[in-house]
């Protein structure tokens, strides 16, 4: 049996107008994990919803009844879509879908590679699960292991490897280029030339830092007016750019203009007196809005479009590069996993095996009392350790390869020859909940090595 | 058991230098720089145990003799980086500060830290106040250059529109400039305090300055530079960029005025 399934859409398989269907918020999912469960035979589940995916983890995996309850319940939010939700929607089972949460936790999967939010989004996810959605909890021991280890792959993918550096967007570029030159953003002026949407994202991403003043200049001083309330900002009328200018860190320029609004003549004008601090100019627009002979004035740090492309295409090379040592920690973490997963279909094989055993043990121990009626107390002690740490021996190797041959992916072929061999026929039908490792303790008694009877 | 302490201060230096290194590689991603950092500091720590030790042993400040005097030089400049502790990545200039430090300290341990084997007549009180700030002064202006040599690497960074590891380890300009201000600043007004002390000193035990004297003629040469490192920073501009540029050249013109002098005086076991 495969311990989890995933159905989801995502960037990968759906364009935005079909993954916003697809969304749920926080209080929807609850909705739907609860309904999940009332309506099929799904043990846990997780649902991980975000602007890039919607993907619901189940647990048994590889069950089509299961899974069927799955995509009922992504279709259901979804509505009718054209040409169906099943166009959009794709499914892992087993290693696939193991491998597929901790390629999403370490960024490997993400629109933006390496972006750092999906770590936090993941572990929303597994929090809403875990919370009081009935009884036992729906992040079960399956997928809190599953999602407690991704989440430690996703940390280590982004600690070790160089996928999260350096900025891959216009917004993150310019607030790293500012954080570089002024340090922090706390006092410093912004000025955005033109009204464009590109210079909002650009404001926003640098308003989390906090900036002193914001003012926006257009030729329609409405459009001014209208972006700056948006952003609690100041218009300013055109003609009073040059004043505003003498005053600016950072201008954003975005204009529609088929010329440029800033000369090297009018910049030098507009700066005559002002302190000469460094100024940041990021030129977003095309045709430019600055003359690039500004970028020769002191203190001047111009970076149009080009620029900020060259700067971001590096940056995902690089990026992009590190994709195979993270590739090599998501199959880490997945042997890992799927070691203590086949762990925990031998435990009861295990028990069965040492039951059957310390039975017979049992059993010809009180044979031998009957033979040798004798013997005093302290031997009887004597010889009924003998015979347990006999037993010990004689189970051990079996038991350290069994659970060898679980970690192997040999788990379900030895669990069939041991019962076979040793006509288990009462072996358990469910494991045990997460104690996988309950095998070790027991296993740590069985000292192969060293004599059986202690000499006197 | 003094020699052993110094062999722990510049092992903790060597250690620090490596992982300042190792931090650069990786672009100051993670905790390397703060391991550096914390490296660092311990290797002050057990650098001025190692001077105490000396001063306990001797019974006299290490101040006097060319070892002693390196040694004490090279603290006040690993001081100087643990006073940049609360300025975030102001930190990392750590990596140009520590190789000087471990340069001066490893001089000094070869040469053997002893006192000189004469005695000044310039001694007590005045004697350790005006050496002491001196160093305080050149100390400031090694921060000062270890913050404009980083400067002129980040602006080359963003001139050149690279946003590369270097360009992610290095801090920001408005960071290095204003360490760079306080250690000229600083700098400047202890080594003043300095040459103030001196003087006073000798006009009125000597009633006459020995000009020709190399330590005397290297100390104005020091509070010269110092005035112009601080005067290039006067007017608009590319102040910043004008004042990294002076501190990295003055410090040098520093250094080599000093070899230069040490080569010529006669006076092997001291500082000068």
């Amino acid at each position: 049996m495969s311990p989890v399934s995933v159905v989801g859409v995502s960037h990968l398989t759906a364009p935005v107008e079909i993954r916003e269907r697809f969304a749920f918020s926080p209080t929807e999912a609850e909705e739907a994990l609860v309904r999940l469960r009332a309506q099929s035979e799904v043990k846990e589940a997780v649902l991980l919803s975000t602007c890039n995916r919607t993907e619901l983890y189940v647990c048994p995996g590889g069950s089509e009844t299961v899974l069927e309850a799955a995509v009922r319940v992504l279709s259901e939010k979804a509505g009718d879509v054209v040409g169906g939700t099943s166009e959009y929607l794709y499914r892992h089972d087993g290693e696939a879908s193991v491998r597929h949460l901790y390629r999403v936790a370490g960024g490997l999967d993400s629109l933006v590679l390496g972006e750092a939010e999906i770590q936090g989004q993941v572990r929303d996810a597994y929090e809403l699960a875990g919370r009081n959605l009935g009884t036992p909890s729906l992040a079960g021991a399956v997928l809190h292991r599953l999602f407690q280890s991704a989440l430690a792959a996703g940390g280590r993918i982004r600690s070790t490897t160089p996928i999260g550096e350096g900025a891959s967007s216009v917004a993150s570029v310019a607030v790293e280029l500012a954080r570089k030159i002024f340090g922090g953003l706390e006092g410093r002026q912004v000025m955005i030339l033109g009204a464009g949407s590109t210079s909002e994202l650009v404001v926003e991403a640098l308003g989390r830092d906090g900036i002193r003043g914001l003012v926006v200049s257009n030729r329609t001083y409405d459009r001014a007016r209208e972006l700056a309330d948006r952003l609690s900002g100041r218009a300013v009328h055109f003609d009073e750019m040059p004043f505003e200018l003498a005053k600016t860190d950072i201008l954003i320029a975005s204009t529609s203009a088929p010329h440029p609004l800033v000369t090297r003549d009018g910049f030098r004008q507009a700066r005559e007196g002002s302190q000469g601090g460094p100024l940041l100019i990021l030129d977003l627009a095309i045709p430019r809005d600055v003359e690039s002979e500004v970028a020769g004035e002191p203190n001047v740090f111009l970076y149009n479009v080009d620029h900020l492309h060259e700067i971001m295409d590096d940056n995902l090379l690089k990026r992009r590069s590190s994709v195979p040592e993270a590739e090599v920690i998501v199959e880490e973490y997945a042997r890992d996993f799927f070691r203590w997963y086949g762990a925990r279909d031998v435990v009861p094989v295990i028990r069965s095996l040492r039951g059957r055993w310390d039975d017979v043990r049992q059993a010809e121990v009180e044979r031998l009392w009957r033979k040798l009626a004798h013997l005093s107390e302290d031997d009887r002690g004597t010889v009924e350790a003998f015979s347990k740490q006999l037993l010990n021996k004689l189970l051990h190797d079996p038991t350290k390869r069994l659970k060898q041959g679980a970690g192997n992916g040999r788990g379900a072929e030895f669990i069939d020859a041991v019962r076979y061999l040793h006509d288990l026929d009462t072996l358990e039908n469910d494991p045990p909940d997460g104690r996988g490792l309950d095998v070790k303790e027991e296993d740590e008694g069985m000292e192969a090595r060293g004599p059986i009877v202690e000499d006197e | 058991m003094l020699p052993l302490t110094h062999a722990f201060t510049l092992l903790f230096y060597v250690g620090s230098l490596i992982l300042w290194f190792r931090a650069l590689l990786s672009g100051g991603r993670g905790s390397g720089p703060t391991i550096a950092f914390g490296l660092a500091v311990a290797g002050v720590a057990a650098h001025a145990l190692a001077l105490a030790q000396f001063t306990t042993e001797y019974g006299q400040l290490p101040l006097t003799g060319l070892a002693p005097s390196l040694s004490t030089a090279a603290l006040t400049i690993g001081v100087g980086l643990v006073a940049t502790l609360g300025l975030g990545e102001g930190r990392r200039v750590g990596i140009v500060l520590v190789p000087v430090v471990i340069l001066l300290e490893a001089v000094a341990v070869s040469l053997g830290i002893e006192p000189a084997p004469e005695l000044l007549d310039f001694q007590g009180a005045w004697f350790a106040f005006h050496v002491s700030l001196a160093f305080v002064g050149l100390g400031g202006f090694t921060v000062a250059f270890a913050s404009g040599l980083l400067y002129l690497v980040q602006l080359h960074e963003l001139n050149t529109k690279r946003m590369g590891r270097l360009f992610q380890f290095t801090p920001p300009l408005a960071t290095l400039d204003r360490l760079g201000r306080t250690g000229l600043v600083t700098g400047f007004i202890t080594f003043t305090l300095a040459l103030a002390l001196g003087w006073l000193w000798t006009v009125s035990f000597r009633q006459s300055l020995d000009q020709s004297n190399p330590k005397v003629l290297w100390a104005i040469m020091c509070w010269l530079i110092f005035v112009v490192a601080l005067g290039v920073r006067a007017g608009g501009g590319l102040k910043e960029r004008r004042s990294a540029l002076a501190s990295v050249v003055g410090f040098s013109v520093i250094v080599i005025l000093y070899l230069g002098l040490r080569l010529l005086s006669a006076h092997g076991g001291f500082f000068l």
